[in-house]
């Protein structure tokens, strides 16, 4: 529909354009002002802080904080007693370092890192084989695995965590870190593997099956040909549906609240936010600030790989 | 074009092994789902017949679960709730999505940007921007009391729009629509790119108004897509748990309302497993209801 618009009507394009962007982005930016100002400055609706207040960030990223949490009589102590080295020193003041007070944003983002980055690796191992298989090969049962996988994928969530969280704790997972952190990992993986399979499936259909007939007359096996020709023509696509994978399991919320309960040292970004804005500590700049800590490694991975991953929502493959 | 020549067949013909190696490279994933999605879909509905406690043995209760759920104001209340969520919020983010397809559709300067500023509700972490969302309409320093009550005088006194189921879930209704609505924007607008333009031309010529041309042209080759999107709109709302739970407790929807009953306090997991069945059944119910009448497959 390409018109040529008379000035009046620009300008309320325009206007309407400016709408949307802001209804859209709004809330980002009321997060972003909030972390940066002063509590005195709340109330004001300018988005713009008078004086900038990057003390929440500091706290979150542990930046110069080392003194902050001691009491005076530990202070006075060490400065009393000159024969301690700087290595008892120090353990005397990492003590206080992390005493809790603090959102430890560091290790929940690092627990998240390590839980998205393994199942998103693991899912698109299963998806890339799997996908290949039904798309490719011919074998009874083909079109009923294609189509049980896009029923499965409608659901998910509450309707599977009680059986799932049953079936954990009979294996007695749920009682050791490290069986809660597995046992998250598979959810993660079987959660992420239904759409990784549909959206692989969709997109190695479209190269062309004489390139690799072309490989297989030459002699090469298929799995030869699925590692040297459909993995390197299918790159972009994979990275997607990796990227998919990470950021459904970053934002994950429901199943790592039941599972990681007991063990606070597991906790990812989401149950951690979560955690602090029910605490004590639940101070509006600090939220905000974590808020955008939180979101920011999300959108920067989106908008590095934005022009692949706007493609494939449209093309549908989306979970929720 | 005989390959068997070439590849060693050991003692198998070409077509048995295309099956076997179809079958080994699809059974990792085919195992995954079978054990941790299907399984726990039937071990669930044997659950919803015992009373199931976190670390002890389930003892067999027959329907009393069921009974338990049914009986409960609370269940009644949270479907009403659930409908309601799932109505408007797939009505608003279908609609909102055509709205903002139409205009993303025009060339203008910049587009690019606008195109991926707008996405950012819908990639975002849910947890990253409910306490956002919270602040605008925090009774003492949000910009949602500043405008109407002190710049409008609509209400009588700041309050808390969040605080109470009633008023509740119409936010949680507006947060959806906010976060989803780039979701069917995309897949409308990719659905748009996709009409011939000469059917606009020819149109013109006729003398079509723009009314004209969206009610006759645009909105027949969008009818599917959006048909689809309300599909899976639905099923994904009414199953929806973080954008209600942690942008408010106060609104139960189904899944928050299992959640409460299963994991908070007494850890009712017997009555949960049959709400979740009950839920499943609604949803399986809808799913082929919606199929054959409105996409009339």
């Amino acid at each position: 529909m390409v018109t040529k618009r008379s000035l009046p009507r620009k300008i309320g394009f325009f206007v309407l354009v400016m709408a949307i962007v802001a209804f859209s982005i709004f809330p980002f930016i009321q997060m972003l002002s909030i972390s940066l100002k002063y509590p005195s400055e709340w109330g004001s609706p300018s988005l713009i802080p008078e004086n900038f207040n990057i003390e929440a960030y500091k706290e979150l990223l542990n930046i110069g904080q080392t003194a902050k949490n001691v009491p005076q009589s530990v202070l006075t102590l060490l400065e009393e007693t000159p024969d301690l080295s700087e290595a008892q020193r120090q353990a005397i003041l990492d003590k206080y370092r992390s005493s809790g007070d603090v959102f430890p944003f560091l290790k929940y983002f690092l627990n998240s890192f390590l839980l998205s980055f393994t199942a998103a690796f693991i899912t698109v191992v299963f998806a890339i084989l799997g996908a290949y298989s039904f798309s490719r090969l011919r074998f009874p049962g083909r079109s009923f695995i294609q189509r049980g996988v896009l029923f499965v994928y409608m659901f998910g969530g509450i309707l599977l965590l009680i059986p799932l969280y049953k079936m954990f704790v009979g294996i007695g997972w749920l009682s050791i870190p490290p069986g809660a952190f597995l046992s998250l990992l598979v959810i993660y993986i079987v959660q992420t593997l239904p759409v990784s399979l549909y959206m692989l499936g969709n997109y190695f259909r479209t190269i062309p099956f004489s390139i690799e007939e072309a490989a297989l007359i030459e002699g090469a096996s298929r799995f030869g040909t699925v590692w040297r020709i459909i993995i390197p023509l299918s790159f972009a696509a994979i990275v997607t549906v990796f990227i998919y994978c990470f950021m459904i399991a970053w934002n994950e919320y429901l199943f790592a609240s039941v599972f990681l309960k007991n063990f606070k040292e597991l906790y990812t970004l989401p149950m951690g936010l979560k955690a602090l804005f029910t605490s004590k500590n639940a101070i509006w700049d600090r939220i905000m600030a974590a808020s955008v800590l939180t979101a920011t490694p999300v959108i920067v991975l989106f908008m590095a790989f934005q022009r692949n991953l706007a493609g494939g929502l449209a093309a549908g493959g989306v979970k929720e | 074009m005989n390959l068997t020549q070439r590849i060693p067949s050991e003692g198998l013909d070409l077509r048995q092994r295309e099956i076997l190696l179809g079958w080994s490279m699809v059974l990792p994933a085919v195992l995954i789902i079978l054990a941790l999605i299907l399984y726990p879909i039937v071990y669930n509905i044997y659950l919803s017949f015992f009373d199931v406690q976190p670390l002890a043995e389930n003892t067999y209760i027959g329907l009393e679960n069921h009974k338990n759920v049914v009986l409960d104001p609370g269940f009644w209340n949270a479907l009403v709730t659930t409908v309601i969520y799932v109505v408007f919020t797939t009505l608003g983010t279908t609609l909102m999505g055509l709205f903002v397809a139409l205009v993303m559709n025009q060339k203008f300067p910049l587009r690019g940007l606008v195109r991926s500023l707008i996405l950012f509700p819908y990639i975002a972490p849910v947890i990253s921007v409910v306490f956002a969302w919270q602040f605008i309409f925090d009774p003492v320093n949000g910009i949602f009391m500043d405008i109407t009550y002190e710049k409008l005088g609509l209400f009588s006194s700041r309050f808390n729009l969040i605080g109470s189921p009633a008023t509740a879930v119409w936010v949680a209704i507006a947060f959806s629509i906010w976060k989803n609505f780039p979701f069917s924007y995309l897949m409308i607008l990719s659905r748009l790119q996709a009409i011939d333009l000469n059917l606009y031309e020819a149109a013109e010529m006729d003398g079509a108004s723009a009314w004209q041309k969206f009610r006759y042209i645009t909105l027949p080759e969008v009818y599917f897509v959006m048909g689809a999107i309300v599909l899976l709109r639905m099923i994904w709302n009414f199953n929806k748990f973080e954008e209600v739970y942690l942008l408010t407790e106060n609104v139960r929807v189904l899944s928050v309302y299992t959640y409460f009953k299963a994991f908070v306090g007494t850890m009712e997991l017997g009555q949960g497993a049959s709400l979740a069945l009950i839920q499943f059944l609604l949803l399986i119910g809808f799913i082929l209801f919606y199929i054959k009448r409105v996409l009339k497959w």
